[in-house]
């Protein structure tokens, strides 16, 4: 066979010569927007050929009225709350046990298969569990939140812990750094992006936990009235109620933990 | 410059399990002033070792070993590793001052000169990343001279580089040394840059003893091409051949 070689053009010409509709056209934005379209036009599709799927503009005309009877407020207000503080305990602790696991063998030895235990244990058997613990009330979510969010910040911040170079320790240590700053900055750069991947799962994977143990809990929350128009079987006020749960994740995952993890590796980007 | 004291050293990796392993055996030499001495060896005699037991960051089995200022006060340190050893995340300028003494005020000017002294005054801003290996080889240099230390040791810190850079930085390397007074350990398993550089080479052997202490009494600045460095290089090599017909013996022995 033979090859032919062309002469390759330099980066310069090919951007002088792409006219910039193209360029926007092909950018990451544009890739999710087309993500966006694409999904919506499958759910039209969807509830035009299914009865039983709503359409979208049954979901707005519902959502429009769950807005104005003042439901969604006062129900997000409830999950954020016992959202927030179950995510809050699960970091917390996520990082203090990582760490520990990451540094001690006996650590890792003693807590290893309680985290893979924990990690195997799905959000809804917490849920059901919780609720037979505590009853109806705040208890149950945060703690369902809390136990399906905590091993995955530990696995991961172990990880990172453990990952921290031997040799850039030693450089460290044969130049005899101060711990303080050998943490901040060896440790905590080295171990950031784990952190962040912890919280990123802590925070998909409890707000999992808080609208499952809402939804069988019964004391109000987002999940509890998801659950009333599933009972009523009313599923355009169901699917309403999923709308909201899934924007909400989107634009906290977009908003919070893009940037935090630009920012984090802004040295990686440079790099290449 | 520093007061180097090492007496009867010993160091066995796994002492008392069935893996354990001598590596430095009943090792003495003392080195002051300012002094360039090489360490020569083949590959796992124990150089890196030897080194770690001196910056402290490895333990020694038995032995004395004793690292002083020229005072009598505590020795400060310079480390220069194989590889660059810097923090992927900060910039050259920040990896550098990583090293300083926090309330010192003159660290940031030092460093600056420093950067300059091997021709990255431009790249303090950049992420190592962003470097050559080769660049990146002349800031960990820079580094360990910044924190003006009282000894340098240095561990095949051109070994990983091609020969033109290696080349330019030996002769870089001596410039900066015969300006500053630095008592100098230098590892290498290079017997002619050894020659090139030292006032003083200790061959180690396998099994971690001295095999033979040789001063190097040529004027600087010397050049690879000089016929007195050749012919003393080929004079070392020559010798160091009878440690590799006694090696066999020496291996059966241990
Ligand atoms: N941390 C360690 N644990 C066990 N053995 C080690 C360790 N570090 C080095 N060694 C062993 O010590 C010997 C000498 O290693 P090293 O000092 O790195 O040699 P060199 O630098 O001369 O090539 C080698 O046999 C190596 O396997
Ligand atoms: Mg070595």
């Amino acid at each position: 066979m033979t090859q032919t070689v062309t002469r390759r053009r330099s980066a310069e010409e090919m951007a002088g010569d792409a006219p910039a509709w193209r360029g926007r056209l092909t950018s990451n934005p544009a890739a999710r927007s087309t993500f966006y379209v694409a999904a919506f036009l499958t759910w039209l599709l969807l509830a035009a050929l299914f009865e039983r799927i709503p359409g979208p503009a049954s979901v707005v005309d519902r959502l429009i009225e769950e807005f104005r009877r003042g439901e969604v407020f006062g129900n997000f207000a409830d999950t954020f709350y016992r959202f927030s503080i179950g995510v809050a305990l699960s970091v917390v602790a996520g990082i203090l046990i990582g760490v520990l696991i990451g540094l001690s063998p006996m650590a890792r030895a003693f807590l290893e298969s309680p985290v893979m235990v924990g990690l195997s244990i799905p959000a809804i058997m917490w849920a059901f569990l919780t609720v037979m613990w505590f009853g109806f009330g705040h208890m149950s979510p945060i703690v369902t939140t809390f136990l399906t969010a905590v091993p995955f910040v530990i696995l991961n911040v172990a990880q990172g812990v453990q990952g921290v170079s031997r040799d850039l320790r030693d450089m460290s240590s044969s130049y005899g750094i101060p711990l303080t700053r050998r943490v901040r900055d060896l440790v905590l750069p080295a171990v950031s992006g784990y952190v962040l991947a912890g919280v990123r799962f802590a925070v998909i994977m409890g707000w999992n936990g808080v609208l499952l143990a809402e939804w069988f809990g019964g004391s109000g929350g987002a999940g509890y009235r998801a659950r009333y128009w599933y009972d009523a079987n009313q599923f355009a006020g169901f699917a309403a109620w999923v709308v909201l749960f899934v924007g909400v994740i989107i634009v906290l995952d977009q908003l919070v933990f893009e940037k935090a993890s630009r920012r984090a590796f802004r040295w990686r980007d440079q790099t290449h | 410059m520093a007061v180097l004291t090492v007496k009867d050293l010993c160091k066995t990796f796994g002492a008392g399990t069935a893996r354990s392993n001598r590596v430095l055996d009943h090792i003495s030499f003392d080195v002051r002033g300012q002094t360039f001495v090489s360490i020569v060896g083949p590959s796992g005699c124990g150089k890196s070792t030897l080194l770690n037991i001196i910056s402290g960051v490895e333990d020694h089995t038995s032995g004395h070993i004793s690292v002083t200022g020229d005072s009598g006060s505590p020795a400060r340190l310079g480390y220069v590793f194989q590889d660059p050893r810097l923090l992927p995340w900060r910039s050259v300028r920040k990896n550098m001052l990583y090293v300083q003494d926090s309330a010192d005020e003159a660290a940031g000017t030092r460093v600056d000169r420093y950067l300059d002294m091997v021709g990255l005054s431009k790249h303090g801003d950049f992420f190592p990343g962003q470097l050559s290996g080769g660049m990146q080889q002349r800031v960990g240099i820079a580094r360990a001279f910044a924190v003006e230390p009282d000894l340098l040791i240095m561990d095949e810190p051109f070994s990983h580089l091609d020969a033109i850079t290696a080349r330019g930085l030996r002769a870089q390397l001596q410039e900066i040394w015969s300006h500053s007074k630095k008592t100098v350990v230098f590892v290498t398993h290079d017997v002619v840059e050894a020659v090139e550089l030292s006032d003083r080479i200790i061959v180690l052997q396998p099994g971690g003893k001295i095999f033979e202490d040789i001063e190097i009494d040529l004027p600087r600045p010397r050049r690879q091409s000089d016929p007195a460095v050749a012919t003393l290089q080929a004079e070392v090599l020559a010798r160091l051949e009878n440690m590799k017909a006694l090696t066999p013996t020496v291996a059966s022995a241990v």
